[in-house]
């Protein structure tokens, strides 16, 4: 009999356990959105990410921009860092423009057709990703090296983050190329925290983590 | 178009508008092909909506968005012991208009596309 007891008094302390876990894993549970201009490696860097943590891509990557269209989610992703879990899901955006003309498709070999059908989604993809705005907890806003970080785009977002108080890093990304300069986009943007990475080739990635834990756990 | 058509708002002149006035007014004339000069900046809330309704507007064949760009001015506390950076000025025009913008600090240099010669805008 007090055995049993014993077994029932274990269980319930075992249910109350993972009800208390899941309570505070939930509580902790951050939405990363990934913003930022078209072609700056929002996917590819939403790709390695689920590749290291989750063990599979999240979306396809192309040349050609406005290749994400919709909005792509990857839930229960877990990072470990330095003894902390951070448990996030991943909102990977339609790239953010003020402008989309067809005719820049045509360049990469698609027909008239095709290139006015992709611009027609890609307006509806960055509509959707200002409206994400409301629903994420936290930014990872990538910015391509080496392109000039100070575009309209780019303010536009980080005036939106600030004002709401979305804890954000900007991410230099595609410092793998010869002409990047992630201190370009620190001197513009000094009062923020920059993380130079290679999203295609996972070039100081790890520190991106640590960062990622530290900046939204 | 025949000629390149610029509005200067000062900051008066926008303060009674709501958010949603403005955004209007800018699309309705940049639409028509004119280039706005505001003196002050929009609100980030104002940008991302301005965004929004561009992509709303867009018809592919005719009008495929906007430039947006602004010079900045540095501004003294009362005291003078601090130092921002504000928006001075705000140019908000067509996208296929508005071809080259070159900016430095305290300087920008535009040039705008009518027809098939170009003028420049400093």
């Amino acid at each position: 009999m007090k055995h049993t007891k014993n077994i029932e008094l274990i269980i319930m302390n075992s249910f109350f356990r993972r009800l208390l876990d899941k309570l505070l894993r939930r509580r902790k549970k951050v939405k990363i959105g990934l913003y930022g201009h078209p072609n700056s490696g929002k996917t590819t860097l939403a790709n390695a990410i689920c590749e290291d943590w989750i063990g599979t891509p999240l979306g396809v990557i192309s040349d050609i921009p406005h290749e994400t269209r919709s909005v792509y989610k990857q839930e229960e992703v877990v990072i470990e860092k330095d003894g902390y879990k951070l448990y996030f899901d991943i909102i990977d955006t339609p790239g953010v423009a003020t402008k989309v003309d067809y005719k820049n498709f045509l360049r990469y070999g698609l027909s008239e057709r095709e290139a006015k059908e992709r611009a027609k989604e890609a307006t509806k993809g960055i509509i959707e990703a200002i409206k994400w705005l409301d629903d994420v907890t936290g930014v990872l806003l990538v910015m391509d090296s080496t392109e000039d970080p100070l575009t309209q785009a780019n303010i536009t977002i980080i005036g939106n983050l600030e004002a709401r108080k979305i804890p954000f890093l900007i991410i230099a990304n595609k410092i793998d190329l010869p002409e990047s300069s992630a201190d370009r986009i620190s001197a513009v943007f000094p009062q923020h925290t920059v993380v130079p990475i290679s999203a295609l080739h996972k070039e100081n990635i790890e520190q991106l983590y640590m960062e990622m834990v530290r900046k939204f756990k | 178009m025949e000629g390149l058509k610029m509005d200067f708002l000062s900051s008066k002149a926008l303060e009674d508008k709501s958010s949603l006035e403005k955004i209007s007014m800018i699309i309705e004339r940049v639409k028509d092909g004119d280039i706005l000069v505001l003196e002050g900046s929009l609100t980030p809330s104002e940008e991302a909506e301005l965004i929004e309704t561009t992509m709303r507007e867009i018809d592919i064949e005719n009008f495929v968005g906007i430039d947006i760009h602004t010079l900045e001015k540095d501004e003294r506390s009362f005291f003078g012991f601090s130092k921002k950076r504000t928006v001075g000025l705000t140019i908000i025009g067509p996208a296929n208009v508005m071809k080259t913008v070159k900016k430095r600090s305290n300087f920008l240099s535009m040039i705008a596309k009518i027809g098939d010669s170009g003028a420049s805008v400093h």
